[in-house]
C-alpha cells in the first residue's frame, strides 16, 4: 500500500509546484490576470461547472466519442493487424499504404467529417477511429513479427490449425504490443475527440471550451481546459492499470517492482 | 513487385473513396426532412454561439417557430467555414453567415441562396457591435492612423478586414498602408494589451472587453461602409430551397417575426444569451446588441460587393440577384 503511494509523491509535488506557479504569475503582475486568472480563481470556476448539469452532459458526451472510438479503432486495429500480419505477402502489399495513410492527420479530415456527418457524434467517432487505429495497427504488426519461429514451427509441427496458432502462439506474444498500442491509442483518442468538438462544434467538453472562449469567460476556459487534462492522466492512469492486469502473467510485468 | 504495390495503393484509394460516398449518399436522404409526432418539421440550423445568432433562440422561446410546425436545432460550429459545407452537403438545413462570405461562396459557384436577413449594423457611431479598437495608452486617434499599423481580424479577405480598409479611405488614409493580421476575436483583447497588434477590429463581446480594460474605439467600422449594413444572413442550398419552398417559406416567416421581437425586447435577448453562451454578467450587462431588421438592406450589400471586388476576394462578380431570393 505505501510502495504503491511512494511513487506518486514526485509527481503530486511536480503538480503542487505548477499550481503555486499558476496562482504567482497572474497575482505577481507579469501577466493579466484578465487573461490568465489564478490558480484559486480558476479552481471556483471549476466549482461552477461541477456544478452545472450541461457540464456532466458534455463530459458524457466527450467520454462516449472517446470510448466508442477507442473500441471500434481497437477492435479494427487488431483484426485488420492479425490478418495483414498473418496472411503471406498481405504485409508486403499493404507496407506502402499503410505508410502513405498512417500520417495523414487526422485533424486534416475535419472538412470530410463536416461534409458526411455535420457536427454529429459521427463526426467525433470518424476522426477518433482514423488517428487510434493506427496507434493499435502498427503495434500488432511489431508484436506479430516478434513471433518465435522455433515456438511457430513447432506449433505447425504438432498440427495447430492457423487459427489455433494464432490463438496459443502468435496472440500471447502480441499481446504487450497490442497493450501498448491501446494505451497509446487511448490518449490520442481523447485528443481527438476533444480537437473535433472545440473545432467543429460537435457537442462535448471541447465545445463547451469553445463557447467559453468566445464569451470571454476565460476563467471558465482555463478550469474546462484543466478537467480535460485530468481526464487525460486518468485515462492514462486506467490504460496502465488494464495493461498490468492483462498482462499480470508476462515477464515484463512481473519484474516489475516487488510482487 | 513494385508494380503491384502501386496498383494496390491505388486500389485502396479507390476502395477508400467509394466507400466514403457510400456513406455520404447514405446519410442525407433519411434526415432532409423529418416529421415528428405533431407534424412539425424538425430543422437543424448551422450557428455560431455569438450574439448575433439571439433571434434564432428568443423566437424558439416564444413558440414563433412552433406556430409555423417548425422546431429548430441549433448545431454550433466554430465559424463560418464549417457552416457553408454543412448547409450545402446537407447536414443543416439553414445556417448563419455573414454576407461576404455568402458572395464569396456564390461566386465560387457554391449553390447557396439567402432565405432571411440575420443581423445589422446599429449604424451609431462609435455604439455598434463590431468596432476598431485601440489600446488606452495607444496614440491611434482616427482610421487613418492605421497606416502602418498592425491591426487584428478576425478572418482575412473577408468582411472584417474589407470595412476596416472603407474606414481609413474614408477618413483619407491609404488603406493599402493597413498590415492585417489574422487572430480569433477572442485573442484580441489579450494581444492588444500585451502590444502584440496595434489595433483589433472586433465584436460583441469582445467589443465590451475590451472597453472595459480602457481601451477606445477609434472607428466603427460597419457605419462607416453603409448605413445599416447587412452584415449577416440566413442561408441554405439552392437544392433544399427548390424542394422545400414551403419550409423556406414557413422558417423566414417565423425568423423575421424573431428578428422583429428581438429588437423591441433587449432586456429578454440578453437573459437568453445567458443560455446559450457564458459570457459573464457584467460584460453581457455592456454588451451593446447588433440591430435585427427583418429585411436586409439591400443597397448596403451592393457596397459590400463593390468593396470586395475592390479587395480582390471574387474569383469573379458575385451575382447578388441570384443569391438574394
Amino acid at each position: 500500500m505505501i510502495a504503491a503511494v511512494i511513487p506518486a509523491v514526485p509527481g503530486l509535488l511536480g503538480l503542487l509546484v505548477c499550481a503555486a506557479l499558476w496562482e504567482a504569475v497572474p497575482r505577481l503582475g507579469l501577466v493579466d490576470p484578465d487573461f490568465l486568472p489564478p490558480f484559486t480563481t480558476t479552481l471556483n470556476a471549476l466549482r461552477g461547472e461541477l456544478a452545472d448539469a450541461a457540464f456532466w452532459t458534455a463530459l458524457g458526451d466527450t467520454l462516449t466519442g472517446w470510448a466508442l472510438g477507442l473500441a471500434l479503432a481497437t477492435a479494427g486495429g487488431i483484426l485488420a493487424g492479425l490478418v495483414i500480419a498473418t496472411v503471406p505477402h498481405l504485409r508486403e502489399l499493404t507496407a506502402s499504404t499503410v505508410e502513405f495513410l498512417r500520417p495523414i492527420p487526422s485533424v486534416a479530415l475535419i472538412p470530410l467529417a463536416i461534409l458526411l456527418y455535420g457536427t454529429e457524434l459521427r463526426s467525433v467517432l470518424l476522426l477518433v477511429v482514423y488517428a487510434a487505429f493506427w496507434q493499435v495497427l502498427v503495434q500488432v504488426l511489431y508484436g506479430v513479427q516478434d513471433v518465435d519461429p522455433v515456438a511457430d514451427d513447432t506449433a505447425r509441427a504438432f498440427g495447430l490449425g492457423p487459427w489455433a496458432r494464432v490463438r496459443h502462439v502468435v496472440w500471447p506474444t502480441a499481446l504487450p504490443y497490442v497493450m501498448t498500442g491501446v494505451r497509446l491509442a487511448a490518449a490520442v483518442a481523447l485528443i481527438l475527440a476533444i480537437t473535433v468538438e472545440l473545432v467543429i462544434g460537435a457537442p462535448g467538453l471541447g465545445h463547451r471550451i469553445n463557447v467559453a472562449q468566445s464569451s470571454q469567460a476565460v476563467p471558465d476556459m482555463y478550469a474546462l481546459i484543466l478537467v480535460a487534462g485530468c481526464l487525460g492522466v486518468l485515462i492514462n492512469t486506467g490504460a496502465r492499470f488494464v495493461e498490468r492486469r492483462a498482462l499480470s502473467w508476462h515477464q515484463s510485468v512481473r519484474a516489475e517492482g516487488p510482487a | 513487385m513494385r508494380c503491384t504495390r502501386r496498383t494496390l495503393t491505388a486500389v485502396t484509394a479507390t476502395m477508400l473513396l467509394a466507400a466514403t460516398a457510400a456513406c455520404g449518399s447514405g446519410s442525407d436522404s433519411p434526415k432532409s426532412e423529418s416529421t415528428g409526432d405533431a407534424g412539425t418539421t424538425k430543422l437543424k440550423i448551422g450557428i455560431i454561439p455569438i450574439v448575433d445568432v439571439a433571434p434564432l433562440y428568443l423566437g424558439q422561446k416564444k413558440g414563433f417557430y412552433k406556430e409555423q410546425g417548425l422546431s429548430l436545432s441549433m448545431t454550433m460550429a466554430q465559424g463560418g467555414a464549417a457552416i457553408v459545407p454543412g448547409v450545402v452537403s446537407g447536414q443543416f438545413q439553414f445556417g448563419f453567415s455573414n454576407s461576404t462570405s455568402l458572395m464569396v461562396a456564390q461566386s465560387k459557384g457554391v449553390p447557396v441562396k439567402v432565405v432571411v436577413n440575420g443581423v445589422g449594423s446599429t449604424g451609431k457611431q462609435n455604439a455598434d457591435f463590431g468596432a476598431v479598437v485601440v489600446n488606452k495608452d495607444s496614440t491611434i486617434k482616427s482610421a487613418k492612423d492605421l497606416e502602418g499599423k498592425k491591426v487584428a481580424v478576425n478572418t482575412l479577405k473577408n468582411i472584417n478586414d474589407t470595412t476596416v480598409r472603407e474606414s481609413v479611405r474614408k477618413d483619407g488614409g491609404d488603406p493599402s498602408k493597413v498590415k492585417f493580421v489574422e487572430l480569433a476575436f477572442d485573442q484580441m483583447p489579450a494581444a492588444l494589451d500585451k502590444g502584440q497588434i496595434d489595433a483589433a477590429q472586433v465584436v460583441e463581446p469582445a467589443t465590451a472587453t475590451v472597453k472595459a480594460q480602457g481601451g477606445r474605439v477609434i472607428a466603427s467600422n460597419f457605419v462607416d461602409t453603409a448605413r445599416k449594413l447587412t452584415v449577416a444572413m440566413y442561408f441554405s442550398s439552392s437544392q433544399y430551397v427548390d424542394q422545400h419552398p414551403d419550409v423556406v417559406k414557413k422558417f423566414k416567416a417565423a425568423t423575421q417575426k424573431s428578428l422583429t421581437y428581438a429588437n423591441g425586447h433587449p432586456d429578454e435577448v440578453r437573459d437568453i444569451i445567458s443560455t446559450y453562451t457564458k459570457i459573464p454578467q457584467s460584460t453581457l450587462d455592456k454588451v451593446t446588441l447588433p440591430a435585427w431588421p427583418a429585411q436586409w438592406n439591400r443597397p448596403s450589400l451592393d457596397t459590400l460587393a463593390k468593396l470586395g471586388e475592390q479587395d480582390g476576394l471574387f474569383e469573379k462578380t458575385p451575382d447578388l440577384d441570384a443569391l438574394l431570393p
